[in-house]
This record gives structure tokens, C-alpha cells and sequence, in this order.
């Protein structure tokens, strides 16, 4: 009896088990999405409730919507926009892959984009696709210079990289302050009383050409070769992370240090080439808006991408091809918040109560989704191994006891 | 004038030691029952827009110093409300608590914008100049020579309060049962459950009461430092409370001097730039010091650190609760 149900289960697991996969992740998140849909119009019901602006969910909705949707230049916005999420959530899904976790992709992004604006201004006698690509290749060391220091640290000492990281923000923050109003300062006011705290303007030469001009776009953010960069690098990484040993071996610590060190895989080998990847694709995330929107680094630079690509990882499960959706509709979502305030009285922060709560929601929806696929995967193994009765299933959780774990805070 | 700059600067220290404190302290009932709490930024955030509310919506009917003291109030039930989405994350669904931390602080700021636009009618600031307690100048302390007095003049009586907080707090950690329990389910939530604690209950309050005083904590920062809201204000205190509560080895009295610490050197900037020595180094470089202390022992250079054993681990109950 046992054994045939065992042979279906396992017969339809093996066939679709891909199939399987995306299909479970896409529930997941769809089920997150309508969860946090529901909320959200509970929200705009009491909103309208208690203040008497008399909106209803689906005009929210459709707001919301036609902010990207009504119009070109919308959608061209939720494009350019979609460029430094992707890149950040990118560093964040590499050092997930490997079960370590990056909360300092914002301060690796300053400094990528300090170092970026050096070069920048540096290398001025470049031409143009020589100096864009030296400009992406110093923000890119600027990240993984900034990314090293937890990565050394934790596989030299055990201090954990969640907590180190948190502080090199904290650090990135005051330098590139520092450096903006110091080294890198603009001097050229032009006799003008010059308030503006900011580097000099970059030259020409090291701009993103737009590409929003060929569609008939104008939007704030700036479509530009930055969004096809970010696609290229998003296939790159699931390259490397599906097809390339490091891909491998970054599963294998993760999915359990224990083992790929019986393996023979070195432990902090990987960890540190994971957070150097990971550094590098924070580095890029700040491009957009120095050489695509801005022309400079300003003191008052947008800050909290960094935050928001752990979100967008989450949104997208750590996947290069489900972050790329993930951000688009992060994206759509954003720009929402201009046309809810266009046409309809519910304040635009709204969104980002919208967005917290699909978060939350993806957050828990998935572990759930986990937990009872977990579950699913320890009967089949028992059934499949006709082992006895599967030993008490919360110690095979996630304490492995590997030494490096004793550290986690 | 470098003596009187000096005893300014301690005013300054003392002021931000009662937010660092409060808010480590927080982070340390919650570590201490097993729950890292990386959301302390948030919770402050949720505190400073709650709190600024409550004192400009009281004090006009109640008054100094009821008005502000229930605004603190406030923040404390807001910041204790927003705590328990990390709680339910964290203890009921089991998810990740770095995880839940990095998502609290995200929300925090859409919350409070969203309080904002109804409390005062626009997303990222109150009026400014809301009512506050009137301050106190500390008897005999406040007389000390060579302008040390000034240390210990105009204080918020709350700086008083977060000054003996130690007392009643490392009573109920090591000296009661209710602490004892706590720290067990930091340190070891199975043997604790084997010995009928239940583990859940005591993480619900761990972060719970980290929420509140976070809260409060926020709520002090905008009634009594700022007299308004303004989004941002926080300026990442809550991750320096965090790096005082690691100084610290998790312990309430050497949280005190990690807090004073990381204090005085948020009032460098302000009432030091031009002493000598310290008024060379760039401000930047000093505001990033509690971060560099941190990492410097981390990493086990100097000290050696220790979490709670079991902090940050899921506790997975067999049969109920």
C-alpha cells in the first residue's frame, strides 16, 4: 500500500518537477498578491470610512494601474525604474543563494556610486564607450571593495555578516557624505552662491545614451541602455547560478554547509567570491540615476534601493527571471502612487502601505509554502526510503549546528 | 570655552543616550528571548509620527506635562502595535527574523508617511515647535564649576527616567522568574519547554516590549529633542542602539555605557567642531565611529562578544505552544 502510493507520488514529482516548481512559486506569490490586495482594500474601505472621501477599492485599483498603463511615458518610468531594482536585488539573491544574507547592498551601492563618480571625473580623457565602461567597472569595484570587508570578516572571525553589513551602511552613509562635500565637492559655482551640495557635473562623454527617445518616451527616469544592462546581467546571473560551478556550489552551502564541506567544497571560498558578486551588482544599481537622470552626484542622492532590493528578492523568490517581473511590478506599483493622487483622494502613501503589505505577505505566504512542501518532501523521503517514521520533523530545521551557526544573532 | 563646550556636549550625550538606551534596551528584552530585532529603526520611525500626534492632539486640553507624557504614551502603544507584525512573522509563522527585521524597517516609513498625511495633513513633517515637558536643570549638578553645569541644565525629565531604567530592568531580567524564563528561551527554548516555559508566550513579549520602548524611545525624540515629526529624523539610531546593544554583550548595565558613548559621540559634531584635536577630524568620520567600534569588536579584535545562544533560530513547538 505504502509502496504504491510512494511510486505515483514520486512519478508525479519527477516528470514536472520544474513544472512543479515555478508552478508553486507563481502560487505563492499570486496568493501573496491577492492577500495583499484584499488588505489594501480593507485599508481604502476604513480610509474612506473614516475621513469621508467616499473611494472605493476598484478605482483605487484602476488608478493605480493607469499610472503605468494609461500612457507611454508611465510605462517608459516603470522601465527605467525596473534597471536599479533588478541590479539590486540581484546582489541580494546571490548571497541568499548561498544561504548568507546581504543587508548591505545600500551601503555597497554608495560607494559604488562615489567610486563611479571618480572615475567619472577622473578620466576625463577617455572616449565615450571607453570612459561608460571604466565608470560601470569602478562602481562595480567600489561595490565589492565595499562588499569584502563582511565577507573577510565573517569567514575569518565568524562575526556575522548580517550585523557587519548593517554597520558598513552606517559607515557608507557618513563617507560618501564626506566625500561629496569634501574631494569630490563641485568648485565651478560660476560667481553664483552654490547651495547645492554636490560633485561636479559629469562629461558627456560618460553619460548613458537614452534609449526612451526611440519610442517617443519622456519620463523623469530616464529609459536608457541601463535597463537593457540590467536584463543582460539578469541572464548572466542565471547563467552562472544554474549552469556555472559557483551556481553550484553556492546551493550546495546554502541548502547545507555540513555537507558541502564533506563535499570538499571550501566554505569561505565561496561565501567570499558570493558577497564579491553580489558587491559588483550593488555597485551598478546607483548608474541609473548618476549617468541616466542626474549628470552628478548630489548630497541629497535617492537612497534605500538598496532596502528595496531585498524586497524585490523576495518578490521575485531569489530568481533572476522572477526579480526582473518582480521589479516591473514594484515598478507599476511606485509609479501608482503619482496618478492615486491625480485621480483619486486616497493619499499616494498608500503605496507604500500597498507594497509593505505584499511584502509581508510574500514573506509569509512563501515560509508556509516551505513548511508544507518541507513536509511533503520528509513523507515522501520516508516512504520512499520505507524508513520508519520520519525522526521529530522540527530537528531537521534549519539548526545544523556547522560551528558558523552558533554565531547567528 | 573648551570646559563649558564640553559640559554641552555631555547635555547633547545624555539626550541621545536616552533614545540609544531606551531603544537597546528594547532590542535586548527581544535578543535576550530569542528574537534578533533588526526592525528597531522602524519602530522608533513609528514612535516619532504617533508621538508627535499625541502631544499636539493633548496638551492643548491637558496641559503640561500631561500632553507630552501621554504623547510618549502613545508612541509606546504604536511602537509595541507595529511590533507585533515582527512578533506574528517571527514567533507564529516562523519566518526568517532577519528577514521579517529588513521588512518591518521598509514598512515603517510608508506607515508613518500614511499617519502623517492624517494626523497633519501632509506626508513628511508636523508643524514644528509642539508642545514639550518643561525641562529641568539638575539641582547641585546643574551649579558645577568651569561650565560643567551646562551638562546638566534644560534636560527632559525623561533623561532622568532613562537613567534609572537600568534599575528596574536588570531586576526583572536576573532577578525574577518572568526574567529567568526570558533568558531561557534565548538560551535554550527546548530545555525550556521541557520545563513546561511557554516559549512563544515569552518571544510575544520580548518583542513586544522591545516594540514599546522603541516606540517610546521615537516618541521621545520627536515631543522632546525636534518639538516636531519630520521623516527622517531617526537618522538611523536605531542601528546604532543595535551596535550598543552588541557592545554591550547583550547586558543592561554596560548598555548604559555603550549608549553614552555612542551618545557623546553623536554631540561631537554638534558642540565640539572647534575644540582642538577633535575639531580636525571631518564630522562624517566621527558620526561613523559607533558603526566602526562595532564591527572592530565583531570581528573579535578587541572583547569578545556573545549573543543569546538560541537568538535568531526558529523554535519550532511539538504539540501546543
Amino acid at each position: 500500500m505504502a509502496a504504491v502510493e510512494a511510486g505515483t507520488e514520486a512519478r508525479g514529482a519527477r516528470r514536472p518537477e520544474w513544472l512543479e516548481n515555478i508552478g508553486g512559486q507563481l502560487l505563492a506569490v499570486l496568493t501573496a498578491l491577492g492577500i495583499a490586495v484584499l488588505l489594501g482594500s480593507i485599508i481604502i474601505v476604513a480610509y474612506s470610512a473614516g475621513t469621508g472621501v467616499g473611494e472605493d477599492p476598484i478605482t483605487v485599483y484602476r488608478a493605480i494601474l493607469n499610472g503605468s498603463f494609461g500612457d507611454k511615458n508611465g510605462f517608459g518610468y516603470v522601465l527605467a525604474n525596473a534597471g536599479p531594482l533588478i541590479f539590486s536585488a540581484l546582489a541580494v539573491s546571490v548571497c541568499f543563494k548561498g544561504g548568507m544574507f546581504n543587508i548591505g547592498v545600500e551601503g555597497q551601492f554608495i560607494v559604488g556610486m562615489a567610486t563611479a563618480s571618480f572615475a567619472a571625473l577622473t578620466f576625463t580623457f577617455l572616449p565615450a564607450p571607453l570612459l561608460v565602461l571604466t565608470v560601470l567597472l569602478f562602481g562595480m569595484l567600489g561595490g565589492m571593495a565595499w562588499a569584502a570587508v563582511p565577507a573577510i570578516l565573517k569567514v575569518k572571525t565568524g562575526a556575522h555578516e548580517v550585523v557587519t553589513t548593517i554597520m558598513m551602511n552606517g559607515i557608507a552613509t557618513s563617507l560618501v557624505a564626506w566625500v561629496i562635500g569634501g574631494p569630490l565637492r563641485y568648485e565651478d559655482t560660476g560667481g553664483g552662491f552654490n547651495v547645492n551640495l554636490r560633485t561636479d557635473p559629469f562629461p558627456d562623454a560618460a553619460m548613458i545614451p537614452d534609449l526612451g527617445h526611440l519610442f517617443g518616451i519622456r519620463s523623469s527616469a530616464r529609459l536608457s541602455w541601463v535597463l537593457l544592462l540590467a536584463l543582460l546581467t539578469a541572464a548572466v546571473m542565471w547563467f552562472v547560478l544554474r549552469r556555472m560551478r559557483i551556481g553550484f556550489e553556492a546551493r550546495a552551502v546554502g541548502a547545507s554547509p555540513g555537507s558541502a564541506q564533506a563535499g570538499g567544497i571550501s566554505i569561505g571560498a565561496v561565501q567570499i567570491k558570493l558577497f564579491l558578486i553580489s558587491g559588483a551588482l550593488a555597485g551598478l544599481v546607483g548608474i541609473q540615476q548618476l549617468f541616466a537622470d542626474q549628470g552628478f552626484l548630489p548630497a541629497g542622492y535617492e537612497a534605500g534601493i538598496g532596502f528595496t532590493g531585498i524586497a524585490v528578492a523576495f518578490l521575485g523568490q531569489n530568481s533572476p527571471v522572477g526579480i526582473v517581473f518582480a521589479a516591473l511590478l514594484w515598478g507599476v506599483l511606485a509609479r501608482g502612487e503619482t496618478s492615486l493622487q491625480l485621480e483619486t483622494d486616497m493619499p499616494r502613501e498608500f503605496i507604500i502601505i500597498l507594497q509593505g503589505l505584499l511584502i509581508i505577505s510574500v514573506v509569509v505566504t512563501y515560509q508556509l509554502a516551505k513548511r508544507r512542501l518541507f513536509a511533503r518532501q520528509l513523507r515522501r523521503a520516508a516512504a520512499v526510503e520505507d524508513l520508519r517514521d520520519s525522526e521529530a520533523p522540527a530537528d531537521a530545521g534549519p539548526s545544523e549546528g556547522s560551528g558558523d551557526e552558533g554565531e547567528v544573532r | 570655552m573648551p570646559l563649558g563646550d564640553i559640559g554641552a556636549a555631555i547635555g547633547i550625550a545624555l539626550t541621545y543616550y536616552t533614545i540609544i538606551y531606551v531603544t537597546g534596551l528594547g532590542g535586548l528584552f527581544s535578543e535576550r528571548s530569542g528574537i534578533v530585532n533588526i526592525g528597531l529603526e522602524g519602530m522608533l520611525i513609528v514612535g516619532t509620527v504617533t508621538g508627535s500626534w499625541g502631544t499636539a492632539e493633548l496638551t492643548p486640553e491637558l496641559g503640561l506635562p500631561w500632553g507630552p507624557l501621554l504623547g510618549m504614551m502613545i508612541g509606546m502603544v504604536a511602537g509595541a502595535a507595529f511590533s507585533s507584525i515582527h512578533a506574528l512573522a517571527t514567533v507564529t509563522f516562523r519566518v526568517d527574523q532577519i528577514v521579517s527585521g529588513v521588512v518591518i524597517n521598509l514598512v515603517a516609513v510608508g506607515v508613518a508617511r500614511f499617519l502623517s498625511t492624517i494626523f497633519f495633513g501632509q506626508a513628511t513633517q508636523s508643524d514644528s515647535g509642539q508642545p514639550r515637558m518643561n525641562p529641568l536643570d539638575l539641582p547641585l549638578l546643574s551649579d558645577l564649576p568651569w561650565g560643567l553645569g551646562k551638562a546638566f541644565q534644560g534636560l527632559s525629565p525623561m533623561v532622568l527616567v532613562a537613567l534609572v531604567m537600568v534599575v528596574p530592568a536588570t531586576y526583572a531580567l536576573s532577578r525574577t522568574r518572568w526574567g529567568l524564563r526570558l533568558r531561557s528561551c534565548g538560551e535554550n527554548p527546548e530545555a525550556a519547554r521541557s520545563l513546561g516555559v511557554r516559549v512563544a508566550a515569552y518571544r510575544y513579549q520580548g518583542v513586544l516590549l522591545s516594540g514599546a520602548l522603541a516606540g517610546f524611545a521615537g516618541a521621545f525624540l520627536a515631543i522632546e529633542v525636534n518639538l516636531s515629526w519630520n521623516e527622517g529624523q531617526t537618522q538611523g539610531l536605531g542601528f546604532i542602539a543595535l551596535a550598543a546593544l552588541i557592545l554591550s554583550n547583550w547586558n543592561p548595565i554596560r548598555l548604559m555605557a555603550a549608549a553614552f558613548i555612542f551618545g557623546f559621540a553623536q554631540a561631537i559634531p554638534l558642540r565640539l567642531a572647534d575644540a582642538p584635536i577633535i575639531g580636525a577630524i571631518p564630522p562624517e568620520f566621527i558620526r561613523m565611529t559607533p558603526y566602526v567600534v562595532t564591527i572592530v569588536v565583531l570581528a573579535g579584535f578587541v572583547g569578545k562578544v556573545r549573543p543569546p545562544a538560541a537568538a535568531g533560530r526558529a523554535y519550532e513547538a511539538s504539540g501546543g505552544g
